[in-house]
């Protein structure tokens, strides 16, 4: 075998454990970005859940107010959802002009990835509606 | 002999080129769910601005932001003073934005128009919500005023 022989035989090697180092890495980071995406819209899914149902303000007349949140139903909220198939834990926060956020709910975890999502909303307070934000962060249970 | 020797090291070298060019490509595709997902999220966040807007008082008035805004275009007498209402409103904008986007709210009626916080700078990306927002005149006529809920991304 010559010296050339020997250097092509090395190279095709490193050819061949390049391509399937790029593959697996691309594979992990495939399926970390799918995590990721996934978290992101459960994020947005809770947040439109319960702006839209389960924290809406519901009056006297038993009609439901979509985006107007009753700040009241939080302290009776279950901080865990289905979301696709996966189960995602949630701490809520809300505050408006004005006042500190109040926050709801576990601390996310540190050594899990979570997605912040803060949305504009109303606020049935003190008998008006108010400008508020209100926050979700999500991570899988 | 030495020619064939090139040659092989050639094809190796473009073997290696399209490798590295196609872990690029593949690592650049796979971000795209990401930035779909956060797109959407910025989608929310502009339908819940307009939403907030429609429904949340101008303090200390009982009307809404969209509603206070569309009876100063609309209306001879609207209930909140033209002045204070352009304050409130931007003032609104600029507490519901999120750092690094602008919100700008335009209505329009008969020709004329209203916008709050016009942007200057051209956005790398704007997310619209549009809708429509009825007012009775004097006489019991109702008009339609138009309004477009923008918000811009700069980053």
């Amino acid at each position: 075998m010559t010296l050339t022989q020997i250097l092509k035989m090395l190279v095709a090697c490193i050819l061949v454990i390049t391509f399937v180092l790029v593959t697996a890495s691309a594979y992990r980071q495939h399926h970390t970005i799918s995590a990721l995406a996934k978290l992101t819209d459960a994020a947005s899914a809770i947040v439109t859940r319960l702006a839209v149902d389960e924290l809406a303000y519901v009056d006297e007349t038993g009609d439901k107010y979509s985006y107007v949140l009753d700040p009241d139903k939080l302290e009776n909220l279950t901080f865990k959802r289905e979301v696709g198939g996966e189960n995602f834990e949630f701490q809520v926060s809300l505050g408006y002009q004005g006042s500190e956020n109040r926050t709801f709910g576990p601390a996310p975890p540190e050594n899990k990835t979570n997605c912040s999502l803060i949305v504009a909303c109303s606020l049935w307070l003190n008998d008006r509606l108010q400008l508020a934000k209100f926050g979700v962060i999500a991570w899988y249970a | 002999m030495k020619q064939d020797g090139v040659a092989d090291i050639l094809a190796m070298a473009f073997m290696f080129v399209l490798l590295i060019l196609g872990a690029v490509l593949m690592h650049a595709y796979s971000l795209r769910p990401l930035r779909a997902a956060t797109d959407r999220q910025l989608e929310l966040k502009c339908e819940h601005i307009y939403e907030a807007l429609e429904t949340a008082w101008v303090e200390p008035y009982t009307v809404s932001f969209l509603r206070a805004a569309a009876e100063n275009l609309a209306l001879e007498h609207p209930t909140v003073p033209g002045p204070y209402l352009r304050s409130a409103v931007e003032n609104a904008l600029g507490y519901l934005s999120p750092p690094d986007y602008e919100i700008s709210a335009t209505l329009t009626f008969d020709g004329g128009t209203l916008t709050f916080n016009e942007n200057m700078r051209p956005p790398s990306k704007q997310f619209v919500r549009s809708g429509a927002v009825s007012i009775t005149r004097a006489g019991g006529e109702n008009v339609v005023v138009q309004v477009v809920v923008r918000l811009f991304s700069f980053s």
